[in-house]
């Protein structure tokens, strides 16, 4: 009987040009993606303190136990490794992306795939089922090196013969046949020369960008992984696996002949979510969902060049500028500029944080050839124009006149300037954590910004944002009646965090996100999406499912469809608290990379305009922002009230620090988890090594 | 556009439904369906039972998501695998809208070459309902099923796997779901897409080479999310409204 993993995990040190086995059966215990990944990268990666670009460094890629399966939105590829886009210390991070990856190297036959090392020209790893080789990626090779990311797609489709008939892999009639495309993953010219701030693309717009591994691709002198795999992935009930994939879709997600949708529809809503063209531009198009995705959150376009594949912030993030130049938001700017980002591999945050950035300082009068900020492009291009863009995004991919300092990434380029104190402190440069592009608020969306600051990235799960703060948010802007109340919102998704249980955990106020509520929400934030979403493999934006307008009484189906899918697949009878307790495992195995790379609590605070400047209830230096409309308890009753306009209380976060490390059974002197605590969940060997480097909480 | 409210037409075809059905064939099939055994219809033309099932694929609404090919492999084997899909979605991730991706179900043809390459009555015409598809038991492996099939890819696959031909049987046999299939019953693909971009039909559909034409996309929510429900694709629904978005 089958458990939907594939047998293998495959090992290339392109230092050595070697590849090596790993059994899948010794690593199913975290699941897949980010946790599999940090045990890999555990085991694989001697030194952990070495440097993103160090040949030392070990990156992994791979999904879960849904991967590849009728699992409902499962197709996420997790990334894992030490990122250069950390600041002052390039964490241990994370990553994912959409699309067929994950899926189709687990029908070659591998669970998940490490790199370690570096080559000594450009390479590309060509796996066909069993049989995985090491391109030369050169000119003198196949040609790859110095092509976009797109192209270097197209190319290995070619060298593949891909067409969309079957085709034969291997001598004999019986080793596979596919009509399927390979499925590679990629970098461009950023990540070639080695920027902090690249992305790796998939397909036409699925990419991992935040954490810069484009950049570590590039340090290993790794143009592509690409992967077509003609295998079976055998699933352990495979009539209760259906059986759960047609009853989710049909009693929660969206109903094509009877749509039903709250009274302001958010295409990027849980389960639920519409299918949307990526964005809105009023084109001839259709959804694209990634691989066995029910809701399709993506769009093909009838022209080149529009950003098909591309979504979310990919089609978004020159939005405000060029509302603000031109009056008028159009696809021809968004769609153009998500292409050029995803050829260039770049991270889409980038461009927003630095075009805002800049934006600021060039008001100052401080950007301008021999300026304080050294460069002609506010001379020669309008900001908000395409052209501006365009320009940008060139000359940090090249590293070409001021791109040269913004491919370091923002915190670094601001550190060189000199700005870095005054810049973050003002929200000029709004980094929240790590160095990282504020993404949601901290201030506001308490959870989002302790998971965050707590790991080495922002958290990006959605579970609590889209329900607490978008749908209440958009429905009181709109003046259009709540989908449920806030006391029918506490208690559906109280009913569904176990196995805390408690109504509490949502609330917001002012009090309430320094209270004990707030650090078992985030403990099960931290574990829900650790496990379910970033190790098995479900997308954030189907998971998590609180409330559903589907259903009679708007719960949703987080709590019940996750163990049905467990059972499905793997066979376990897991409960969701189960799971939970799988997810607070791999936390703390983060938590003790993290560690190892020299992490103490006194580091763990946010850029200095948390502290000072007012969250804004309109969009600013980050255009979701939003009057952050959030469920409260107060005075006894529950309500929804505006938080936007509050700043983090910097001692009260200490002190909500040291509950929080309590309750995870960390040293609260330190935030280093305690012996009992890491051998209570069967990581003694965790505990060793930390006891070894001195950092075993007491 | 027949669609899923179609009535059944017994177990033959009209001489009307016969000559438009094998239009998009092409003439070589008819005579070469003549060498079969056949039986002769009311108005005296020679065919074998026409399948009483065919599947639509709109394939203007269809999301390349692959759901129906997983969902296909796990109710017939147990394995998701779509290399063992009967249903090929085959996608160019950089095509453009609307010939970014061919989605290639068995036809049903009325006069199946593949039933006629046979050597062994393995690729048979139910005697119950007339659906094309294949016993295991009885392929020898000559692959001549799959070579005879006309259409690119062919919709008549080598299962490497299980080492037998294979094709969609319109869910008759499908031992690892919990449902009735076949002509009576449901279809794994089409209860899966999450679009309704795939439905199933008694009567022949219209077709031509490059697929049946279907346009499943003006009786439900399609034009108000922004897609187009014209039949080429290419118009944008009056009523389509932009949706608010989130990050």
């Amino acid at each position: 009987m089958g458990d939907g993993y594939a047998p293998r995990i495959l090992v290339v040190d392109l230092s050595t040009e070697t590849i090596e086995t790993l059994d899948t059966e010794e690593y199913k215990e975290w699941g897949g993606g980010v946790g599999m990944g940090a045990k890999l990268f555990w085991d694989l990666c001697e030194d952990k303190t070495v440097g993103s670009f160090d040949p030392g460094n070990v990156i992994t890629l791979g999904g879960g136990a849904f991967s590849g399966t009728p699992v409902p939105s499962a197709a996420r590829t997790a990334v894992t490794g030490i990122g250069p886009q950390g600041h002052p210390t390039e964490w241990f991070t994370t990553s994912n992306f959409g699309g067929r990856f994950s899926a189709m190297l687990k029908y070659a036959g591998w669970q998940m795939v490490a790199v370690k090392g570096k080559a000594e020209k450009p390479v590309w790893i060509d796996i066909r089922n069993d049989e995985v080789t090491i391109r030369d990626a050169s000119e003198s090779g196949d040609g790859l090196w110095g092509l976009d990311a797109h192209e270097t797609q197209r190319v290995i489709n070619k060298i593949h013969e891909a067409d969309g008939t079957w085709r034969s892999y291997g001598e004999s009639r019986d080793s596979g046949r596919t009509t399927q495309h390979p499925a590679i993953v990629t970098i461009g010219l950023a990540g070639e020369n080695m920027t902090h701030i690249a992305s790796l693309t998939h397909d036409g717009g699925a990419g991992a960008g935040q954490g810069g591994f484009g950049g570590v691709f590039g340090s290993k002198n790794l143009k592509a992984i690409s992967v077509i795999g003609t295998g079976s992935i055998e699933v352990a009930d495979a009539a209760e696996l259906l059986s759960a994939r047609l009853w989710a879709a049909d009693n929660y997600g969206y109903q094509p002949d009877d749509l039903k949708a709250f009274p302001i529809s958010i295409t990027g809503m849980p389960f639920s979510g519409i299918p949307s063209s990526g964005t809105a531009f009023g084109t001839a198009s259709r959804p694209e969902g990634c691989m066995n995705c029910h809701r399709s959150c993506h769009g093909v376009r009838n022209a080149r060049g529009l950003g098909n594949g591309s979504h979310c912030y990919d089609t978004q993030i020159y939005q405000t500028p060029e509302m603000t130049a031109t009056g008028k938001i159009t696809i021809d700017t968004q769609g153009r500029l998500a292409d050029l980002m995803q050829g260039y591999s770049i991270n889409a945050l980038m461009l927003d944080t630095v075009g805002y950035w800049l934006g600021q300082l060039h008001k100052k009068g401080l950007v301008g050839p021999g300026n304080v900020v050294d460069t002609d492009i506010f001379e020669k291009y309008t900001f908000g124009t395409y052209e501006w863009a365009a320009e940008m995004l060139a000359r940090m991919a090249e590293k070409r006149e001021i791109g040269a300092l913004l491919a370091e990434g923002p915190a670094r380029a601001a550190e060189k300037l000199g700005r870095l104190e005054e810049d973050v402190k003002s929200g000029d440069l709004p980094l929240q954590e790590w160095g990282w592009p504020h993404h949601y608020d901290g201030r506001t969306e308490a959870e989002w910004g302790l998971a965050s600051l707590l790991s080495s990235r922002d958290s990006n799960a959605h579970d609590f944002n889209w329900i607490c703060m978008w749908t209440v948010t958009l429905h009181t802007l709109y003046g259009a009646p709540m989908p449920v109340d806030a006391a029918q919102m506490a208690e559906i998704i109280g009913s569904k965090v176990a196995p805390y249980n408690d109504p509490m955990m949502i609330n917001y106020s002012d009090d309430a996100i320094y209270s004990e509520s707030m650090a078992k929400l985030v403990s099960w934030y931290v574990a829900y999406y650790h496990y379910y979403k970033n190790s098995m493999g479900l997308c954030d934006w189907a998971y998590a499912d609180f409330v559903n307008p589907n259903t009679e009484d708007k719960a949703g189906l987080t709590g019940i469809a996750e163990p049905r899918y467990v059972k499905g697949v793997t066979g376990r009878e897991e409960p969701l608290e189960d799971g939970i307790k799988r997810g607070t495992r791999i936390w703390n195995l983060h938590r003790a990379i993290f560690i190892l790379q020299g992490r103490h609590r006194d580091q763990e605070v946010y850029g200095q305009y948390m502290y000072e400047v007012p969250s804004l209830p309109v969009p600013g230096y980050m255009l979701m922002s939003s009057p952050n409309v959030l469920p409260v308890y107060e005075n006894g009753e529950w309500s929804y009230k505006m938080v936007a306009g509050r700043v983090v209380d910097a001692a009260r976060l200490e002190e909500w620090k040291s509950l929080y490390f309590e309750f995870e059974g960390w040293d609260p002197a330190t935030g280093w988890p305690k012996r009992d605590t890491l051998e209570s969940m069967d990581m003694k060997f965790v505990a060793d090594e930390l006891e070894k480097a001195g950092k075993l909480g007491a | 556009m027949a669609d899923n409210d179609t009535t059944a037409t017994g177990s033959g075809v009209t001489r009307r439904q016969f000559v438009t059905g094998v239009g998009g064939a092409g003439v070589g099939l008819v005579l070469g369906g003549l060498l079969v055994k056949g039986f002769i219809l009311p108005d005296h033309v020679v065919a074998i039972p026409a399948s009483e099932g065919y599947l639509l694929v709109d394939r203007v609404k269809c999301a390349t998501c692959a759901s129906c090919m997983l969902a296909c492999s796990v109710a017939h084997y147990g394995r998701a695998n779509p290399s063992l899909s009967r249903i090929q979605v085959a996608n160019d991730p950089f095509g453009l809208f609307p010939n970014d991706v061919a989605q290639n179900q068995c036809r049903q043809c009325p006069y199946p070459p593949c039933v006629d390459a046979c050597p062994t009555g393995a690729n048979h015409a139910d005697p119950e309902t007339g659906v094309r598809m294949i016993d295991p038991a009885k392929c020898i492996g000559c692959e001549r099923c799959v070579h005879a099939c006309p259409f690119t890819p062919s919709r008549v696959q080598w299962n490497f796997e299980d080492k037998h031909a294979q094709k969609c049987d319109l869910c008759k046999d499908t031992p690892y779901w919990d449902e009735e299939g076949g002509v009576g019953g449901k279809q794994i693909c089409v209860q899966v897409c999450p679009h309704n971009a795939i439905s199933f039909t008694k009567d022949i559909p219209v077709q031509t080479d490059a697929g049946y034409l279907v346009n499943l996309r003006r009786d439900d929510a399609w034009g108000s999310l922004g897609f187009p429900v014209s039949d080429d694709g290419m118009e944008l629904s009056p009523q389509a409204a932009p949706a608010a978005s989130g990050h």
